[in-house]
């Protein structure tokens, strides 16, 4: 979005007054993404007290913000206009002229005023298409979202901050970083605050104290340029051995990429320190005015470059944390006003207001999940009668669900139970592969007759296995497990449509058994070695593409798990080149809505990679659900590399790829300037099992 | 006042520097957050038709009748309470504002940096020197390097026409601004950073503005799709629209 300015025409007693007066505006920014920050926490908080959080099926009766009953309400009235839910009297906001909408869309229009974010949508708009010789490649860079409050000031500072290897006199940049510590310091370790927004997350570093070193805010740091306003050398890092990492920080228009929207780089900036540690001794040296912090700890993202992907082993286990599976799923949550609107909009609204059958989506989307939809627990009894058969011409499985008998009481004290049966292909858990019957009322020998149907080819339904569960549908929401029954498709004749019965048993061992299918991840890669590929862009950046690139065109993803209400996901890929699982690595597509069979056409590029580094890194994939008011939802992930285990010499635990995985990455350095294109499984979990 | 040529010399850069350690005392105790809205709102215009003295007399009320060049870009602040009115007129509620006004180089060496600056300012002050026939005549491009680099194609924009107070070096008169002002469709004001003229109300007039857009832009995204009928149909006939965004 921001060109690079060329300011080289400045003298440098005007550029350290320029410094001053950027580092000024860093702090008014800083202060405003505070004050952002508590803005959006006020929200949040509204938004946990409404009803229509997932772990209930609400009624469509209640008002969706306090849950209170309304009675006998015309819905046409009472439906707040922003989000469609249905609001009782108190929850509203009456405007003056008598319009009125619900407390939490009054409160995301305030936030989005309040926040600037009207203003940066629309600049994000009109910048997004900018034309030009350079638009594809800057699009192949440009992280869409995450920064659309990047300020021209801020690029400045950091592109003042950026260490420039080959001209260092004449430019501003240097980025003297204090640090001191070594690669794997232990308040890393400590730093959970990945799951943050950008807005979010710098207001974390804000918060934290002022990081000499900063992150790739242009924000951070205004010692670090007071220090540049003291003495202007430096800036002659050298690139580091290995130099795997990623250079698009710097030039000026990917500054956006080292935009802290999370604070991951944190863990990265330590680790690069020992080659120029000395360099950074003197510096300070001769930096009287150098001014104390509190938490002077730093962090940075400014000096990607000379790193050497070994040091980074250390605090690799920390690491890991943002990768599901192992922790917390919680990653990912850049929200910003626009999405919060969107999803508060989507979540359950209209779906709940058209249609009674709709309105249990969400009770059931939970028991897929976290089995929090079962709020009884019953000793299952019973069985369930079906037939199946497999109609070759139209390839669809078709499953009559006759009768169960003798289920459980999900109340034992009244005698009810409303059963209905529920059927999936497993491993596909997701909502589109949900069949579900009717529900009875009050009977535990319930008599469906119903069929379901899936249109599936025989040879893939030949490596499912149908799982019928039933339940007990409660009216709030809070339906009981009643038993389940699976049965591989492979041992199954499909000849004889004879009624089978089988008895129903408690819950298998969750999903530990069988990997879960998460659908599948297109993926097309191209290595391009360095010597071909310099000429492609000297223009802007020719001095600092040295090594190859590495691009990753993320074409599409089959079959996601449904992760939102009404059977679809807001989905992305995020990349990291591991080792470096930080800001500078990290690349995200941009969300495609409201699709279980997403085409991102998105390309991730790095920069600076050697032929040989490719044995020692690993592109980790992961597809996520994008859920700004919460954790975005793991979908799935793979992770491309040679899986031998190893990085540079060292056991690591995240060189794990297998199959597919393994042969696509091999193809690709078998084959360099050309497309790589292979359909990788997503793995349902990204934790290490492998080794 | 024409300065276009005019390199900084060191002591003016030094008495530069030390202009801002005052300023930086004063912006420590207005970095708590505490407002509701931050508005950043940009001057630009001929280099000497007197941005700087305009914004340092609206943010301090005073006056330096000195000319220094801006080197690059600067801003100041200043905080004020905004009252939004109701539709009827009736007064609304009160916003506490802070302003961050950015000061930009009129000079052309410095072009290349403060354009940079256009797209993250929500409103502008364009100005020229009621003196100066040429800063006026400039105008016109100032208007479309705005239209190029400003956050959208329409931004908020005052016209300024500033030194109203030597009426007797007039070389613009308020009729030919005032049609300028009015084929882009922005207000005009004639301003004077000696006396203090206007400049308060030229700035409070663009806030007006921007205030007004930025509920209409949050309105229409709310009311965008509304599949509800209800009692409440009326909330976009109520505020007209004319010259905004599409946003």
């Amino acid at each position: 979005m921001s060109e690079a300015v060329d300011l080289s025409f400045l003298l440098d007693t005007e550029r350290d007054l320029i410094l001053q007066v950027l580092q000024r505006d860093e702090e008014l920014r800083k202060a405003e993404e505070r004050r952002i920050r508590r803005l959006k926490n006020e929200l949040l908080e509204i938004r946990r007290k409404g009803a229509k959080r997932s772990s209930q099926r609400y009624s469509e009766r209640t008002c969706a913000r306090c849950q209170q009953s309304l009675g006998r309400v015309s819905p046409k009235a009472n439906t707040c206009r922003g989000c469609n839910h249905l609001v009782c009297r108190d929850c509203r906001s009456y405007s003056i002229n008598s319009t009125w909408r619900c407390k939490v869309c009054i409160k995301e229009a305030e936030l989005k005023k309040a926040t600037g974010d009207w203003f940066y949508d629309q600049r994000v708009n009109r910048f997004a298409n900018r034309p030009g010789s350079d638009v594809v490649r800057l699009s192949l860079r440009h992280k869409p979202a995450a920064s659309k409050r990047e300020t021209v000031g801020q690029t400045l500072l950091q592109q003042a901050q950026r260490a420039d290897p080959k001209n260092s006199p004449g430019t501003w940049q240097k980025s003297p970083q204090d640090r001191r510590k070594g690669p794997s310091l232990p308040s890393e370790a400590s730093v959970p605050q990945d799951a943050k927004s950008d807005t979010e997350s710098m207001e974390n570093m804000s918060l934290d104290g002022y990081r000499p070193g900063s992150t790739g805010m242009a924000a951070s740091s205004r010692r670090n340029s007071l220090d540049k306003a003291a003495s202007l050398q430096e800036g002659k890092q050298t690139p580091g051995p290995t130099g795997s990492s990623v250079s698009t920080l710097t030039v000026p228009i990917h500054s956006r990429d080292a935009h802290p929207s999370d604070l991951e780089n944190e863990v990265h900036l330590e680790s690069q320190s020992g080659a120029s540690a000395d360099e950074n001794e003197t510096i300070f040296k001769k930096n009287p005015r150098r001014i104390l912090r509190p938490a002077d700890y730093t962090k940075s993202v400014i000096d990607l470059r000379p790193e050497d992907m070994g040091r980074e082993t250390g605090s690799l286990g920390d690491r890991s944390k943002s990768v599901p599976g192992l922790n917390t799923e919680m990653d990912e949550v850049e929200e910003d006003i626009d999405n919060l609107v969107e999803i508060h909009r989507r979540r359950t609204a209209r779906n709940s207001i058209r249609s009674g059958t709709s309105s249990s989506t969400l009770g059931s989307m939970v028991s897929l999940y976290s089995e929090a939809g079962d709020f009884g627990s019953v000793s299952v009894t019973g069985e369930i009668a079906f037939s199946l058969s497999y109609e070759l011409q139209t390839q669809t499985l078709l499953i009559n669900v006759k009768e169960c008998r003798q289920l459980a009481y999900a109340d034992e004290a009244k005698k009810r139970s409303n059963p209905y049966v529920k059927t999936y292909l497993l491993p596909d858990k997701s909502r589109q592969g949900k069949r579900k019957t009717t529900i009875k009322r009050n009977t535990v020998n319930p008599l469906y007759n119903e069929y379901l149907k899936y249109e599936i080819n025989k040879s893939l339904l030949l490596g499912r296995t149908l799982q019928f569960s039933v339940w007990h549908h409660d009216r709030f929401g809070r339906n009981t497990f009643l038993g389940e029954v699976e049965i591989p498709m492979n041992s199954w004749n499909f000849e004889s449509q004879v009624e089978e019965c089988l008895p129903l048993h408690g819950k298998a061992g969750a999903d530990s058994s069988s990997p879960q299918y998460k659908g599948e991840l297109v993926v097309s890669m191209k290595y391009i070695p360095p010597a071909k590929h310099l000429g492609a862009s000297t223009s802007r950046k020719g001095k600092w593409e040295e090594g190859g690139e590495l691009q990753v065109w993320i074409k599409e993803a089959k079959n996601l798990t449904a992760a939102k209400s009404g059977g679809t996901s807001d989905s992305f890929v995020k990349g990291y080149l591991l080792p470096h699982r930080n800001k500078g690595t990290k690349r995200k597509t941009p969300v495609a809505k409201k699709t279980l069979n997403p085409h991102y056409n998105h390309t991730f590029v790095y920069n600076r990679i050697n032929p040989e580094d490719l044995q020692h890194i690993c592109l980790e994939l992961t597809v996520w659900d994008r859920e700004p008011l919460a954790s975005n939802d793991f979908l799935g992930g793979v992770r491309l590399g040679i899986g031998n285990g190893m990085s540079n010499g060292q056991v690591v635990d995240w060189m794990d790829s297998t199959g597919e995985e393994v042969s696509l990455w091999q193809k690709m350095r078998q084959y360099p300037g050309s497309w790589a294109e292979g359909t990788l499984q997503l793995r349902s979990t990204m934790a290490k099992t492998r080794l | 006042m024409q300065s276009s040529g005019l390199q900084p010399d060191s002591a003016v850069l030094a008495w530069a520097a030390q202009k801002f350690i005052p300023w930086s005392i004063k912006i420590s105790t207005m970095t708590d957050g505490d407002y509701d809205y931050l508005i950043k709102l940009l001057a630009l215009g001929d280099s000497g038709v007197g941005k700087t003295t305009f914004l340092y007399r609206y943010t301090d009320n005073k006056f330096n009748p000195k000319f220094i060049t801006t080197v690059g870009i600067d801003f100041r602040e200043k905080r004020v309470v905004y009252n939004s009115r109701g539709p009827n007129g009736s007064s609304g509620k009160a916003f506490k504002v802070h302003l961050q006004l950015w000061d930009t180089a009129g000079q052309e060496r410095f072009r290349s940096l403060t354009t940079a600056f256009f797209r993250d300012a929500m409103g502008f002050l364009l100005m020229f020197d009621l003196t100066s026939q040429q800063s006026f005549l400039n105008v016109r491009n100032w208007m479309s390097q705005l239209q190029a680099n400003a956050y959208c194609e329409n931004p908020d924009i005052v016209l300024i026409g500033n030194k109203a107070d030597l009426s007797d070096q007039r070389e613009v008169n308020e009729r030919q601004a005032k049609d300028l002002a009015d084929k882009y469709g922005i207000p005009y004001f004639e301003t004077s950073a000696a006396t203090g003229q206007n400049v308060e109300k030229s700035v409070d007039t663009l806030l007006d503005l921007i205030m007004k857009r930025m509920e209409q832009c949050v309105d229409k995204t709310q009311v965008s799709d509304t599949a509800n009928g209800g009692s409440s149909g009326k909330l976009e006939s109520a505020k007209p629209e004319d010259r905004k965004c599409a946003c």
